[in-house]
């Protein structure tokens, strides 16, 4: 096996490992409250793969994570740590919910664009501060993202509740925004599907948002690998000095990778509230820019390795409903079995880039000792 | 002169003091670890494990050992003791993880410290779950039997200030003292700050980074999960879920603004505190309360974006020091 073959098979074997010590991991807390981890895992797999509505619903699930992860992988690639996608994402479906309920008489051709452009907008707006105090000021942004999150939280309640709320809810104790316009509804993929003949559940929300993001990361991917910006982004994110030297403009090709994420960080939340709910309400789902952290490391920060990881995510949270409802083990479980995968992952790619740096200086020591040796280590 | 007034109000300013103690013991933590050379993004994470070990061990304890009538004093203590203990161990264990990751696996700092975070939610759910049966509260707890100060206390105007005091918060100033004298008085303060500083010196005069870097890091971890251990048992009488409310970032916050020295975590942390008071405080105005709850949130941006240029970080802070390679 060459030297290549050999140093791919390592690359993707290392997310597969990470998933089965996270599995091993698992199975001790699952063991430890008295159940059987392979019936659990066999029940997650059935739960999963034998019930028509669990397809759509990973599915769905996916799809908030795409955008999430998608965010987060932007800032990582660029050597920024954007931990703001929360509180960003908040935000941009906030906006856009307001311009579905509080915008009237547009056609949806107009509408819905205009909504969810408004949510790209809210989002790119809540990363400006901190990467502009970063550049400007030098304040880390992991802290100041994170201050922002608290701070979006408690400007989302306070819209929600103070300024919004949907009067005709008074003197109940819902509290949410007065229902969207038709028109700024996102339409489902189910009629589409049917006429190419797959059948999905009639109540499945599944949107089409799950196309966009996938359109969404293959645009990543080719304007990071194929253009002259993604080029610049990567030579800043490995070597600072060097792209400085060769004429890049550091500063903005970070200011404009951190807002990208944040633009895309405001697309996290409209499939749930343009797609499914059809109003913004105080139970709308939270933890998402954080879970799109753990889907960007499980990608390895790779646009096109999002979609994968960002499915495995939505089948481990669906898993998670079958197993506590059918064998009582609580979903927590799987959301440390998230953690541990991550962490398990970290370590997995840190020691498989070590290897593969480690082989290189030994075949450029081998190059340098002798030409009939590397003409060896090539063919062999 | 009112607002003046309103602002050093005695009362405010009591309770801004019992505010400062978690932030100041996390922050403290904070510095032994990055001195050290090792970026602690999980310190919020390892507090949120000290809340809730810290709370479910008090119960624990108060359940297995019922107070008698005449000894209730000595007893009652029993049960906090072992509370923070049982905090501050769990900080130290939850810390290891992350002295595993960054420092033997040299994994990203940041990322290492971020999936502490995600992993010590997710474990708290459970493990709440599991003990209490539900996943965001536990039982209500006895903390500290309040210390007093004599003859201050019978002053009306201080005595907000002189009473109700937790021995945590002696404590932390005790700790504080220690820490300021550890890092600058004694070899191990010495050989901490050089891995901090330049590892590959430290390294060929014979000290073991990776040894001192765990120090740090384990340090920091059960510092934090005191802190944890003291917003659980002594502020809130009980774990609730979402309680640390981003105290762990806010004291990195205030490490950094306290030019990673436990003096000067002193100051930037007492700043907080006011704030966190202040949030708590003025509740009936005609702010709007969600904007006042995150006045500490506010403070935070304001201060890294207004004294990042003048602080100085250990030259090695948050960079993997990697042995065979150098």
């Amino acid at each position: 096996m060459s030297t290549r073959v050999r140093l791919a098979v390592l690359q993707a074997a290392a997310p597969l490992l990470a998933i089965a010590f996270g599995a091993v991991v698992a199975s001790g807390i699952i063991l430890a409250i008295g159940k059987d981890p392979l019936e659990v895992y066999g029940l997650m797999l059935r739960f999963n793969l034998t019930r028509s509505d669990s397809v759509a619903a990973i599915l769905l699930k996916a799809t908030p994570l795409t955008f999430a992860g998608l965010a987060v992988a932007l800032s990582f690639r660029a050597n920024l740590w954007n931990i703001g996608v929360e509180g960003q994402y908040a935000v941009g479906a906030f906006a856009a919910a307001y311009v579905a309920f509080g915008v009237r008489g547009l056609p949806a051709a107009i509408h819905l664009p205009l909504a969810v452009l408004t949510g790209v907008a809210g989002g790119a707006l809540w990363a400006l501060l901190p990467i502009v105090l970063k550049l400007r000021r030098g304040a880390h942004e992991v802290i100041t993202s994170i201050m922002m999150n608290y701070i979006a939280a408690a400007l989302v309640l306070y819209l929600l509740a103070d300024v919004f709320r949907d009067p005709t809810q008074a003197g109940t104790p819902r509290v949410r925004t007065p229902l969207f316009e038709d028109s700024a509804r996102i339409p489902l993929l189910r009629p589409v599907l049917q006429l190419v003949g797959i059948g999905i559940p009639e109540h499945s929300a599944l949107n089409w948002f799950l196309p966009l993001g996938l359109v969404l990361c293959l645009a990543a991917a080719y304007l990071l690998a194929r253009t002259r910006f993604g080029y610049e982004v990567r030579a800043v994110a490995l070597n600072p000095d060097a792209a400085e030297a060769a004429g890049i403009r550091i500063a903005r090709t970070q200011f404009y990778m951190f807002l990208a994420s944040g633009a895309v960080a405001g697309l996290v939340g409209l499939s749930d509230v343009l797609g499914f709910f059809g109003y913004f309400d105080i139970d709308f789902p939270k933890g998402l820019g954080f879970l799109g952290i753990s889907v960007a490391l499980l990608a390895r920060n790779d646009p096109l390795g999002v979609v994968p990881a960002a499915l495995l995510f939505g089948f481990l949270d669906r898993g998670a409903q079958g197993v506590q409802v059918f064998s009582g083990v609580p979903r927590e479980v799987i959301t440390i079995l998230q953690a541990v995968i991550i962490l398990a992952i970290v370590v997995g790619y840190e020691l498989v880039t070590r290897y593969v740096r480690a082989q290189r200086k030994r075949e450029a020591e081998r190059a340098v000792a002798g030409p009939s040796d590397a003409t060896v280590g090539e063919g062999g | 002169m009112e607002l003046l007034a309103a602002l050093l109000n005695v009362a405010l300013l009591a309770s801004a003091v019992r505010l400062t103690v978690p932030i100041l013991l996390t922050a403290l933590g904070a510095v032994y670890s990055e001195r050290g050379g090792v970026v602690n993004i999980g310190l919020e994470g390892i507090m949120i494990m000290g809340t809730f070990f810290g709370a479910s061990v008090t119960h624990l304890v108060a359940t297995i050992l019922p107070v008698h009538g005449s000894e209730a004093g000595a007893t009652h203590a029993i049960a906090p003791v072992a509370g923070m203990l049982a905090a501050m161990a769990a900080g130290v264990l939850f810390s290891l993880v992350h002295a595993v990751v960054a420092v033997t696996f040299r994994v990203n700092q940041i990322i290492s410290g971020v999936v502490l975070n995600l992993l010590a939610v997710g474990l708290a759910r459970f493990l709440n779950i599991l003990f209490f049966g539900v996943a965001t509260q536990s039982p209500g707890i006895n903390g500290f039997e309040p210390w007093s100060v004599p003859v201050l206390r019978d002053v009306p105007a201080l005595a907000p200030l002189a009473t109700g005091i937790s021995p945590v918060i002696p404590s932390a100033l005790v700790l504080l003292g220690l820490g300021h004298w550890v890092l600058l008085r004694t070899v191990f303060g010495l050989r901490l700050r050089a891995v901090g500083e330049h590892p590959l010196a430290a390294d060929t005069l014979g000290i073991n980074v990776t040894v001192m870097r765990y120090a740090g890091v384990l340090i920091s971890g059960a510092l934090a999960g005191l802190a944890g251990g003291y917003l659980s048992i002594e502020q809130g009488r009980g774990y609730l879920e979402g309680m640390t409310q981003g105290r762990g970032f806010i004291a990195l916050a205030a490490m950094i603004f306290g030019n990673w020295w436990p003096v000067g975590a002193l100051g930037a942390s007492a700043l907080f505190g006011y704030f966190d008071a202040l949030s708590l405080r003025v509740v009936h105005t005609r702010i709007p309360y969600q904007f006042i709850t995150v006045l500490p949130h506010i403070a935070t941006i304001f201060v890294l974006a207004g004294f990042m240029r003048r602080a100085v970080p250990p030259a090695a802070d948050g960079i993997p020091y990697t042995k065979e390679e150098a």
